[in-house]
């Protein structure tokens, strides 16, 4: 049966929105634009946070709501949990505005 | 009265208020104790306290001049009592002339000239007795909800914000705009961050759309200039634990409470809201205390709240309306949570519901029901400031 408790804003994203805990080796069915496909949650993920539904190799845009929210700092598979320690901002990068790095990534 | 009305409190200069404070402004630190005493002994009455007003290069002196005025002239206010301690950049009586010119009774307090703050406390307070107890015997009319202007802001948001709350949010402004004629005003420029081009598309001309761009590049250079990372102070602890990985993400959310209709204009912090109906945003940070204070001043007669996590957030003359979708929230912050839509995102109601739940609320509460916030007293007050002080 398809898991109600995780959100998919667009069916572009690559990421999915927890809506109840979840622990690690849960295997779920989502229901990814019109194919059923089943992904094992990687490691407990709390209510409110993501995971990939997709592969995402490093250095790849991280996409929810069909817009870029930031790269990704590491490969990501789907499963894995995807928060602050994989994935980095574009925006705001004083730290990396010397190598013109942080210049303003937009959709 | 009809469904297009409320019973509010006319205004001189042709507003109307669902509140009828008497406000005692301070233009500067050294003015803050007797205005605080004062608001003590004065049943009702609002202090306002800020750390600002000496000292300050001129960007930063209209900013603050304007907030107090706002505040000072706010459809919310029957009228107001400023207490100045000597000269002030912030000029005290200039400040309780524009307030007099507006209809609203008002005195300027200047300690200095009354020779010490006991002479000034008692004067403040005598002022702002004679101020509350004529208010008090203004009624409540019938009154177009046209008038009504319609603050939002975001705070502690976590995950759930932009998939329900912001939801509910949007279509109750959207409510106010399309089917009364009224206004919504929306703000925290640095949470446009990733969505700024979506939101500039909808502005309503050319010269708006360009000027929402500049200030978002603005943000993003004011905040570059720092030489630091705005990751941990955006998104904040709370975000994260929330859920939140990136300023991006948060913004994309945040974004949703706005809707999708058409963008009148961006207008400077604490600038006074346009009369025309429709949607405009103001440009303050995404600090919460900062851009609540900064919609305040402009006007907005009430403000929705849309939290995740749930917060304090509240403003002592624009009642505050908290909403949230995180059933953790609701059960963890319940006198932070005015109205609960949780069932729309983990339940089996819908956003129409959710909708029509804040709708209500606000009904009530511009027709005088106190909000959480007003009902334990909950306040704050911050400027936000351009430049160092001198």
């Amino acid at each position: 049966m398809v898991e109600r408790h995780v959100a998919i804003v667009e069916p572009s994203d690559n990421v999915a929105t927890v809506l109840r805990d979840m622990q690690g080796g849960e295997s779920i069915e989502l229901n990814i634009d019109g194919e059923t496909k089943t992904i094992e949650i990687a490691e407990d993920i709390g209510f409110g946070h993501k995971f990939a539904i997709q592969p995402i190799p490093n250095g790849e845009t991280i996409t929810k709501y069909g817009k870029s929210i930031g790269n990704a700092t590491e490969d990501i598979e789907p499963g894995d949990r995807v928060h602050v320690h994989n994935v980095e901002s574009n925006y705001g990068r004083g730290d990396l505005a010397d190598d013109d790095q942080a210049k303003v990534v937009s959709e | 009265m009809n469904d297009n009305q409320f019973l509010g409190y006319e205004r001189d200069d042709g507003s109307v208020g669902i509140r009828n404070h008497t406000v005692i402004v301070s233009t500067a630190p050294y003015a803050n104790d007797t205005v605080k005493r004062a608001a003590d002994i004065v049943e009702d009455a609002i202090p306002i306290t800020h750390p600002l007003g000496r000292c300050q290069t001129k960007p930063d002196v209209f900013q603050t001049y304007r907030t107090l005025l706002g505040y000072a002239t706010h459809p919310n206010t029957y009228g107001a009592v400023v207490v100045a301690h000597a000269g002030e950049i912030v000029d005290g009586d200039e400040l309780a002339e524009d307030i007099a010119e507006t209809g609203r009774p008002s005195d300027s307090v200047n300690i200095h000239r009354e020779k010490g703050v006991m002479n000034a406390l008692k004067r403040t307070v005598n002022s702002a007795q004679e101020i509350a107890q004529d208010a008090s015997a203004q009624k409540r009319v019938p009154s177009d909800m046209s008038n009504l202007t319609f603050g939002i802001n975001c705070a502690t948001s976590d995950t759930t914000s932009g998939l329900c709350q912001h939801k509910a949010t949007a279509n109750a402004v959207w409510r106010l705009i399309d089917e009364h004629g009224g206004r919504g005003c929306f703000a925290e420029t640095p949470e446009f961050f990733g969505g700024e081009n979506e939101l500039a598309e909808r502005a309503v001309n050319d010269e708006v759309k360009q000027e929402i761009l500049e200030r978002v590049g603005h943000w993003d250079e004011r905040l570059q200039a720092t030489g630091y990372d705005v990751r941990g102070a955006q998104p904040t602890p709370d975000n994260m634990d929330g859920g939140l990985t990136t300023i991006e993400e948060k913004s994309l959310g945040a974004l949703v409470k706005s809707g999708d209709g058409p963008i009148q204009d961006i207008i400077d912090y604490g600038a006074k809201i346009p009369r025309d109906s429709g949607m405009y945003i103001m440009d303050t940070p995404g600090h919460g205390a900062e851009s609540v204070t900064g919609i305040g001043a402009g006007g907005a007669h009430f403000m929705v709240i849309s939290t995740g996590q749930g917060h304090t957030l509240s403003n002592a003359v624009m009642p505050t309306i908290k909403i949230t979708g995180n059933p953790g929230s609701a059960e963890r912050v319940p006198e932070e949570t005015d109205v609960d839509v949780s069932e729309a995102l983990v339940g089996d109601e819908s956003f129409e519901w959710a909708t029509d739940q804040l709708w209500d609320e606000i009904v009530d509460v511009v027709n005088g029901k106190v909000t959480l916030s007003e009902a334990l007293g909950e306040s704050q007050f911050a400027i936000h400031r351009i430049g160092p002080s001198t």
